[in-house]
């Protein structure tokens, strides 16, 4: 019963969600809006768990010392100030707001920012042509990286009436062989996504009731 | 730290192709900084041309009517903030310029801030209501089900705004409940929920959908473009610059353009010097090879 309850259970609701896409019956229609409030339950919860967790994970850190214990002390710190702001002064005003306009905002878009050093260093590195492969992935990425900016508009020919420039053969390149790929992995995927949501409603997918099941 | 094979030659040198090839990450990051920091003091203002995909976003809320209800999903956090604001201004100037009702929203836990910060600015600069010429719903719980549940009803997925308002008492959503109410849905974002918007909101909905997204993101959604299940974009900053051309007024998209062409250049620049290095090595191993053999020989 441990195992043929969750089973039924998943089943049952499985075939909800996939009958009301094809009725308009209102009954099935309440049903499948109270699945979808839930969930939204249910991952509030989720949300409060993540937060439990961090917590105590951290608490474990400064508790036995270990190291960048200190980090940790922050941490919760920084945890239990936002949330005191928030219930102080509400989200939309005082200290929440001002923390998060000057101290997250520009922490966050720092680290991002930082990505474009990294970025090009490493760029310089691993495009090296050093096999067919490699050549090709080199010369797609050149053509893309300057035909997105204004300078790849600027940097191209006339051939007759039309002018070819490196922006011409980057939307080539993201039009066709990038939508033929992409396309490609997309069904691949979707179909994918089938296959596990049948094997689940079936119950021959049993992994996400846990170890044993 | 893995230590770097000794390349020096007899005289203690290290070869040309070896310099090329090992530049200091320290010199890349410097002269990235610069290529970004001058074009920002000294502009170039370089010419900027229309793609097809920003003119169809701009087209798509053009042809909108003044009192058409459209969603702005903003789908982001600080960390995309640089490339996706210019983007959700220029697209509510637009909006509020053709007295366009926004129902605005977001997906991100981060997101609200940034909604705040920007409808707010928006609006002072066109005189807009709170309430009746915009609202600002704010933030729901998991993705998948707000966008779902916003098809059967949107006053039941956020019964209140961000204010705490009850959706109800709000004029502008007022007989306005779900996507067949609504024009048009934009999605500002870095991530796939302009993916998620479209196979639910438009797949199951038929809602029509145009976004703005990172330039990483933007590669990933040409085929939905191609299949026209989204109806125009605008990828990265570039997407912005575009846009903010056809709207006529010059934000951060458009400053940033000179800035991230140098950006670019100076990479393609150091791609090619490190694999010039590659090839002299090529060429001088295979010499070194060949002189070897002929004094075995």
């Amino acid at each position: 019963m441990r195992k043929t309850g969750p089973v039924v259970f998943g089943f049952l609701v499985g075939m909800l969600m996939l009958i009301q896409y094809f009725t308009p019956n209102p009954w099935i229609q309440a049903r499948y809006n109270n699945v979808l409030d839930w969930k939204q339950v249910v991952f509030g919860i989720t949300l409060m768990l993540g937060v439990l967790s961090l917590v105590l994970f951290h608490w474990r850190k400064i508790e036995q010392r270990q190291k960048g214990w200190g980090y940790s002390v922050i941490t919760i710190a920084g945890l239990i100030f936002m949330i005191a702001a928030a219930v102080w002064r509400g989200q939309n005003a005082g200290p929440y707001l001002w923390m998060f306009d000057h101290v997250q905002s520009p922490m966050q878009s720092t680290m991002f920012a930082l990505l474009a050093f990294y970025v090009a260093s490493a760029s310089y590195r691993a495009f090296r042509a050093r096999g067919f492969h490699a050549a090709l992935l080199l010369t797609a990425g050149v053509i893309v990286m300057l035909g997105r900016v204004p300078l790849g508009e600027m940097l191209g020919f006339h051939a007759g009436e039309r002018y070819y420039s490196l922006a011409t053969i980057s939307d080539w390149v993201l039009n066709y062989p990038n939508v033929a790929a992409k396309r490609g992995v997309l069904i691949g995927v979707q179909l994918g996504i089938v296959a596990t949501a049948i094997k689940i409603i079936l119950g021959i997918e049993r992994t996400y009731l846990g170890k044993g099941a | 730290m893995r230590a770097r094979p000794d390349t020096r030659g007899r005289a203690g040198r290290r070869p040309f192709y070896d310099l090329l090839m090992n530049v200091d990450r320290r010199v890349i990051f410097l002269v990235i900084a610069a290529a970004v920091a001058l074009p920002l003091v000294f502009p170039l203002h370089l010419p900027v041309q229309i793609s097809p995909e920003a003119r169809a976003y701009f087209d798509e809320i053009e042809r909108l009517q003044p009192g058409d209800q459209i969603i702005l999903s903003f789908d982001y956090e600080p960390d995309t903030m640089a490339e996706l604001d210019p983007m959700s201004y220029a697209t509510l100037r637009h909006a509020f310029r053709k007295r366009l009702s926004v129902i605005a929203l977001t997906t991100y836990a981060g997101g609200p801030g940034i909604a705040l910060r920007v409808l707010g600015e928006t609006a002072a600069e066109f005189g807009q209501q709170y309430g009746t010429d915009y609202v600002f719903l704010g933030y729901n719980p998991d993705y998948s089900a707000t966008i779902l549940r916003m098809g059967e009803s949107i006053q039941a997925t956020f019964p209140t705004d961000h204010f705490g308002t009850p959706a109800d008492s709000l004029a502008l959503l007022q007989g306005i409940d779900r996507y067949a109410d609504i024009e048009l849905l934009v999605s500002i974002s870095a991530s796939a929920l302009t993916e998620y918007w479209i196979i639910w909101a438009g797949g199951n909905y038929g809602q029509r959908i145009i976004a703005g997204n990172s330039a990483i993101q933007a590669v990933l959604i040409y085929p939905y473009y191609d299949s026209r299940q989204l109806s125009g974009f605008l990828g990265g900053l570039k997407g912005a610059a575009e846009y903010e051309k056809l709207i006529e007024h010059e934000g951060a998209g458009l400053r940033g353009m000179d800035a991230q062409s140098m950006a670019h250049l100076l990479i393609v620049c150091f791609i090619v010097l490190g694999n010039v290095g590659l090839v002299m090595q090529k060429l001088r191993a295979r010499g070194d090879a060949a002189g070897r053999a002929g004094s075995a020989g």
